[in-house]
C-alpha cells in the first residue's frame, strides 16, 4: 500500500516536472533570459588577450569576470545550460503534443462530437431556409466545396451535419519548426567540439599557454586527435612554407589540431582597386599528403573557400611573412662616415653597431595608395590616388629605454619640383606620425644631404668670422661643386631651401641616425582558417525545415466549418459554425462572406423555385 | 422533373465554382502571370550558361513571389512595371552614352542620386499629409498622402535600380548591388517600409495609421539627408572582398524588408496604446475617431510581425550560409549576429505568447512597440556602438 502511494507520488512528481518543462511560461521565460544573456557578449569584446581585460577592469574584477566566464560567454556552462533547458523544454512540448496533433491531422472529419457542433464553435449563425433539407444540404455542400472545405455529410439524429476543414496540415508547421530547432541545436553542439570540451574537463587535454615556442616543444597534452570529428582552427603560413597543423584558441592558450594533409602556400597576392582599397586576397595553395603526392592545387579567396574531403580552407588574414629588407644607415653625429649596410627580415631585431640602439623591424608594405591631394597641393586632384610605393616600419629602442617608431618610404616623393626622402616619426604609439622631409640629390639618395651636413659640422668654428648665412650658403656651394656638379642653378636653389628646412626639422629628431630602404625581397604570410564541420549539412536542412514550418504555421491556418441542418415544417433550419486555429479576425471575415453566400443561395433558390411552381 | 434536377445540379456547379479562388483571378492577373513567365523564360535562355544552381533557385523564388504578390495585391503590378521600365530607361540612357552632365532626364530624375532625393522629398511631404489627414480626416488629403507615399516608393526603387548600374560605370570592377553601406541600406529601408505600409493600408483600409508609421520613415529620410550632405556617403565606392558575394544581394535586402515589417508593427502598437488611452478617456479625442478599431490594429500588428519573422528567419539563415563561406563559420557570435538572435528570440516570444497563451490587446501592443528599440539597436546601434565583423555600416 505504502509502496503504491509513493509510486503515485513519484509519478505525479514526474508529471509535475514534465508539465513545468513543457509550460509556455518556462519557454517564454527562457527565450527572454537567453536574449538578455546574449547581450553581455556583445557589449564586452569577447576572446581578447587576458592582459587587455586586466587593464580594463583591474585585477580583482578581472578575476571575478573570468570566473563567471564573461570573456567567452557563449561557451560557458551556464549559457549552454540555458540553451540546453530551452531544447529540453521544446522537446517536451514536441513529444507531448505531436501524437495528438498527428491524430487530429490524420483523422477523417467523421467524428461529429462537440468539436463539430456548430453551436459551440467560435463563429456561429442560424439561418432558416424554405428549401427542403435535401436541396439545402446540396447547396451547403456546393458552397463549402467551392471554398476548399472538402465537405462531408453525416446523418445525425433526425438531421444532417456537413463538416469540412481546410489547412488540415497546419499543425505540421508546429511539429516542423520545433523539431528543426532541436535538430540544429544538437548539430551546432556537435560542431562546437563537445568531445574536446569533455576531454578538457577530464584533464586529458590541456591548452598550451606559451605562444613563443616551436611546435616540437608544445606539450603533448595540447595535441588533439587526428580523428577529431569537428574542429575550427587557424594557422599562419609564410610563402613557400607548409604546415600540417592548425591552432585552436582556448581561453588564454591554444590547442594543436593535426590535419589529414599538408598545406603549402605557394604565393599570396593582394589585388587593389584604383583607390588603393584591397579588392581581393588570394592564396595559391597546394595540398600534399605525407608521401609528398599533390592532392589538390587551388586558389583560396575571401568568399571562395577550398573544400577537400570535408575539410574547408578559408582565406582569413595576411601578414608580412618575414620579408628580407636591405637598408642603409646614416649617422647624424658622423655624417661624413658614409652609410652602413644593414640587412634583416621583418620580425627580427638588429643591434646597430657603434650605437646603443636596437632596431625592431615591425612591418613592410608593398604599396601605399593615398589620395593625391594628401601629397600635391594642386586643386582637382581630389579624386585621384597615387601609389607611394613600398614602405617599412621599425621601432628604435635604446638601452636607456627611450624608443620611437618610424615609417619610412623607399622611393623619394616629389613635391613642388623637389624630391624628398620621407619618414614618419612618432614617440608615442597611437599618435599621428610627424613627417620628416630630407631632399634627395640627383642620384635619388640622401647622400648629398649627409655630405652637406658633414661639411657644415666639420667646418664649424673654422670660418667663425663669416656671417652664418653666408657660411651656410658657401659650404653648400662647395659640397655641390664637389659631389653634384651637374645640378642646375634652379635645382640648387630649391635643394638648398629644402635642406635648410630639413636641418631645422632634425632638431626634434629623436635618434642620431636615419635608416633608408635600398632593396627588399618581399614575402607574405597568409592566415588560413581550417574547419571540419560534418554536421553543417544537417544544420542547413534544419533551417530549411524551420522556414517551411513557419510558413505553414502562419499562412496555412486550419479552418473548420460545420453546418447542421434540421428539417422544419416549411423548410430547413441551418446552423453554421466555424473556427480557425489562427487569425480569428481574418477568419471572421471569411466566415461572414461564406454565411452571406449561403444566405443568398438558400433564399434566392427559394424565389426561383416559387416562380417555377407558379 | 428530370430537367429541374439537371437545372439544380447545374446551378450547384455554378455555386461551387463561384467560390473557387481561380475565379477571382482577373484577365489582368493572367497577363501579369504570362508576362512574368515570358520574362523568366527569356532570362533563363539568355543567362543559361552563366547560371548555377542557386541562381535558378533565386530566380524561381522571385518568379513565384512576384506572381503571388501581384495577384494578391493588384496595385503591386503597376508599381513593379513602373519601377522596372523607368530603371531600364535610365540604364538605356547610360548605355547610349548619356550622363547626368549632359542629359536632363538623368540629371534631375533618373540617376540614382536624383531618384533618392525625390524619394526623400515625396516621403517627407507624405508624412506631413498623413499628419494633416489625422487631424482633419479629409478624404482628399488622405488620397494625396497615399499618392505621395507611392511616388516616394517608386522613386526610391527606381533610384536604387539605376544606381546598381551606375556602380559599374567607369569602373566595372566596383559593381555591386546598392546595399553595401549605411546610405544605401537606409534608402532600401525607407522605400521598403513605405511600400509595406501602403500594402497594410490598402489591406486594412485604414489611412490614419500613416500618421504613426510615416514619421519614422521621415526620420530615416532626415538621417539620409544628413548622411548625404554632411558625410557624403552617397558616393559610389568599391566594396571590400568580404562583401563580394552572391549571398549579399539576398541577405541584406531581405533583412531590411523584415525590419520594415517590424517597424510598422511597432508603430501600429504605439497607435494602439494611444488610441486605447483616448477611447478610455471619454472617446471624444481625435485618435479615438481617426484610428481603426483595436481589433484591426491588433491583427495588423500580428500580420506584420508574422511576415517580418518569416523574412527575418530566412534572411538570418542566408546570412549564416554566407558567413560559412566568408568567415569559415555559420555563426561567430559577432555582435550583429547576436543582436539578430535577440530580435529573433524576442519575436519568437511574442508569437508564442499570442498564439499559445492567446494574449491580445494592450500588453501585446506594448511588447510590439518596445521591440522597436531592440530592432533599431540591431540595425543601427550595433554598427554605431559595437565593433565586429559587420562593421560596414559605420559612419
Amino acid at each position: 500500500m505504502a509502496k503504491q502511494i509513493s509510486g503515485d507520488a513519484g509519478y505525479s512528481r514526474a508529471r509535475l516536472a514534465i508539465n513545468f518543462l513543457g509550460s509556455m511560461r518556462l519557454a517564454v521565460s527562457l527565450l527572454v533570459l537567453l536574449a538578455i544573456a546574449s547581450v553581455i557578449g556583445t557589449v564586452l569584446n569577447q576572446q581578447q588577450p587576458y592582459e587587455d581585460y586586466v587593464l580594463k577592469f583591474g585585477s580583482f574584477w578581472f578575476a571575478v569576470f573570468r570566473d563567471v566566464g564573461l570573456y567567452n560567454v557563449y561557451r560557458t556552462n551556464w549559457y549552454l545550460a540555458i540553451v540546453g533547458f530551452l531544447v529540453l523544454s521544446t522537446s517536451t512540448c514536441l513529444i507531448r503534443n505531436t501524437p495528438r496533433m498527428l491524430r487530429e491531422m490524420l483523422e477523417p472529419d467523421l467524428v461529429v462530437g462537440s468539436a463539430y457542433d456548430p453551436r459551440w464553435m467560435v463563429n456561429n449563425v442560424k439561418i432558416t431556409s424554405p428549401l427542403a433539407i435535401q436541396s439545402a444540404s446540396n447547396m451547403v455542400v456546393a458552397v463549402m466545396r467551392g471554398r476548399g472545405y472538402r465537405p462531408k455529410l453525416h446523418e445525425s439524429n433526425g438531421g444532417v451535419v456537413v463538416t469540412g476543414r481546410k489547412g488540415r496540415y497546419n499543425r505540421l508547421g508546429y511539429i516542423l519548426t520545433h523539431a528543426a530547432i532541436i535538430v540544429f541545436c544538437a548539430a551546432a553542439l556537435y560542431n562546437a567540439d563537445i568531445p574536446v570540451k569533455l576531454d578538457m574537463l577530464l584533464g586529458a587535454v590541456r591548452p598550451e599557454n606559451n605562444f613563443h615556442i616551436p611546435l616540437s616543444e608544445v606539450t603533448k597534452k595540447a595535441w588533439l586527435s587526428d580523428n577529431n570529428p569537428a574542429y575550427r582552427g587557424t594557422v599562419t603560413v609564410p610563402e613557400g612554407q607548409s604546415t600540417q597543423v592548425v591552432y585552436e584558441l582556448v581561453g588564454n592558450g591554444y590547442l594543436v589540431q593535426p590535419l589529414p594533409f599538408r598545406i603549402m602556400l605557394k604565393r599570396f597576392h593582394v589585388a587593389y582597386y584604383s583607390t588603393g582599397m584591397p579588392k581581393d586576397f588570394i592564396s595559391k595553395i597546394v595540398l600534399y599528403n605525407n608521401e609528398g603526392t599533390v592532392l589538390k592545387e587551388a586558389n583560396v579567396r575571401v568568399n571562395h573557400p577550398l573544400t577537400y574531403h570535408g575539410v574547408q580552407i578559408f582565406q582569413a588574414s595576411f601578414v608580412d611573412g618575414g620579408s628580407l629588407l636591405k637598408m642603409k644607415r646614416y649617422m647624424f653625429n658622423d655624417p661624413g662616415a658614409g652609410a652602413v649596410d644593414e640587412q634583416a627580415r621583418v620580425g627580427q631585431s638588429i643591434n646597430l653597431s657603434g650605437t646603443t640602439y636596437k632596431l625592431k623591424l615591425k612591418g613592410f608594405s608593398l604599396d601605399n595608395v593615398v589620395p593625391a591631394d594628401a601629397i600635391e597641393s594642386q586643386p582637382g586632384a581630389a579624386h585621384k590616388h597615387i601609389n607611394l610605393g613600398p614602405s617599412f616600419t621599425y621601432i628604435a629602442q635604446s638601452k636607456s629605454a627611450s624608443s620611437a617608431e618610424f615609417k619610412t618610404y623607399m622611393q623619394p616623393i616629389t613635391r613642388d619640383g623637389q624630391s624628398y626622402f620621407v619618414q614618419g616619426v612618432r614617440t608615442a604609439f597611437g599618435t599621428p606620425y610627424q613627417y620628416l622631409f630630407i631632399p634627395t640629390g640627383p642620384n635619388g639618395s640622401i647622400g648629398l644631404f649627409m655630405k652637406y651636413l658633414s661639411a657644415l659640422q666639420s667646418q664649424v668654428g673654422v670660418n667663425s668670422g663669416e656671417s652664418t648665412k653666408r657660411y651656410v650658403l658657401h659650404t653648400f656651394k662647395l659640397v655641390v661643386n664637389k659631389y653634384a656638379p651637374s645640378m642646375t642653378t634652379e635645382a640648387e636653389a630649391l635643394y638648398f631651401q629644402s635642406a635648410i628646412s630639413a636641418i631645422l626639422q632634425l632638431k626634434a629628431y629623436p635618434v642620431p641616425f636615419v635608416v633608408t630602404l635600398t632593396g627588399f625581397d618581399h614575402r607574405w604570410a597568409a592566415g588560413l582558417e581550417v574547419t571540419k564541420w560534418p554536421a553543417t549539412v544537417v544544420i542547413y536542412w534544419g533551417c530549411a525545415v524551420l522556414v517551411l514550418g513557419i510558413f505553414i504555421l502562419f499562412y496555412l491556418p486550419q479552418r473548420r466549418m460545420s453546418v447542421a441542418l434540421r428539417a422544419l415544417a416549411d423548410g430547413t433550419e441551418v446552423i453554421v459554425g466555424g473556427a480557425s486555429s489562427r487569425n480569428p479576425y481574418e477568419f471572421t471575415k471569411e466566415f461572414e462572406g461564406l454565411v452571406a453566400r449561403l444566405k443568398s443561395v438558400l433564399q434566392s433558390q427559394d424565389d426561383r423555385k416559387e416562380n417555377n411552381d407558379g | 422533373m428530370a430537367s429541374s434536377q439537371a437545372d439544380e445540379s447545374l446551378s450547384l456547379t455554378k455555386i461551387e465554382s463561384e467560390g473557387r479562388w481561380v475565379n477571382r483571378i482577373s484577365k489582368l492577373d493572367l497577363l501579369w502571370f504570362a508576362g512574368l513567365t515570358v520574362t523568366v523564360g527569356v532570362l533563363v535562355d539568355v543567362f543559361n550558361s552563366q547560371f548555377w544552381f542557386w541562381q535558378y533557385v533565386v530566380l524561381g523564388t522571385w518568379y513565384v513571389t512576384l506572381v503571388a504578390v501581384g495577384i494578391h495585391w493588384r496595385a503591386f503590378q503597376a508599381a513593379f512595371l513602373t519601377v522596372v521600365s523607368a530603371a531600364l530607361l535610365g540604364i538605356w540612357l547610360y548605355s547610349i552614352g548619356q550622363t547626368p552632365a549632359n542629359d536632363v532626364i538623368l540629371c534631375y530624375v533618373l540617376q540614382g542620386y536624383a531618384g533618392v532625393m525625390w524619394m526623400i522629398g515625396f516621403l517627407l511631404a507624405a508624412t506631413g499629409a498623413y499628419l494633416i489627414y489625422l487631424l482633419t480626416l479629409s478624404e482628399k488629403v488622405g488620397r494625396v498622402a497615399t499618392g505621395l507615399t507611392w511616388a516616394g516608393v517608386l522613386m526610391g526603387f527606381i533610384g536604387l535600380g539605376v544606381r546598381w548600374r551606375e556602380t559599374y560605370i567607369g569602373h566595372p570592377d566596383w559593381g555591386h548591388v546598392p546595399v553595401t553601406n549605411l546610405w544605401e541600406v537606409l534608402v532600401v529601408f525607407c522605400a521598403a517600409t513605405a511600400l509595406f505600409y501602403l500594402y497594410y493600408e490598402s489591406r486594412f483600409k485604414s489611412r490614419s495609421l500613416g500618421a504613426f508609421v510615416m514619421p519614422l520613415v521621415a526620420a530615416a529620410a532626415g538621417f539620409l539627408i544628413w548622411l548625404t550632405f554632411v558625410q557624403h556617403m552617397d558616393r559610389i565606392a568599391p566594396i571590400i572582398p568580404a562583401l563580394q558575394s552572391f549571398w549579399m544581394k539576398l541577405h541584406v535586402p531581405m533583412m531590411f524588408v523584415a525590419y520594415a515589417n517590424f517597424t510598422i508593427a511597432s508603430l501600429v502598437g504605439l497607435a494602439y496604446i494611444l488610441g486605447d488611452r483616448s477611447r478610455r478617456s471619454g472617446g471624444g479625442g481625435i485618435l479615438a475617431r481617426a484610428l481603426p478599431s483595436g481589433e484591426v490594429m491588433d491583427n495588423m500588428m500580428s500580420k506584420a510581425i508574422a511576415l517580418g519573422f518569416l523574412l527575418f528567419t530566412i534572411a538570418t539563415i542566408l546570412g549564416a550560409v554566407w558567413a560559412a563561406k566568408a568567415w569559415g563559420g555559420f555563426w561567430s557570435w559577432d555582435p550583429k549576429e547576436t543582436w539578430a538572435l535577440i530580435v529573433w528570440l524576442n519575436y519568437a516570444g511574442y508569437l508564442h505568447a499570442r498564439t499559445s497563451k492567446g494574449w491580445r490587446g494592450k500588453q501585446m501592443a506594448w511588447w510590439s512597440f518596445m521591440s522597436l528599440w531592440v530592432v533599431t539597436f540591431c540595425f543601427l546601434g550595433v554598427n554605431l556602438f559595437l565593433s565586429g565583423l559587420h562593421s560596414y555600416g559605420k559612419l
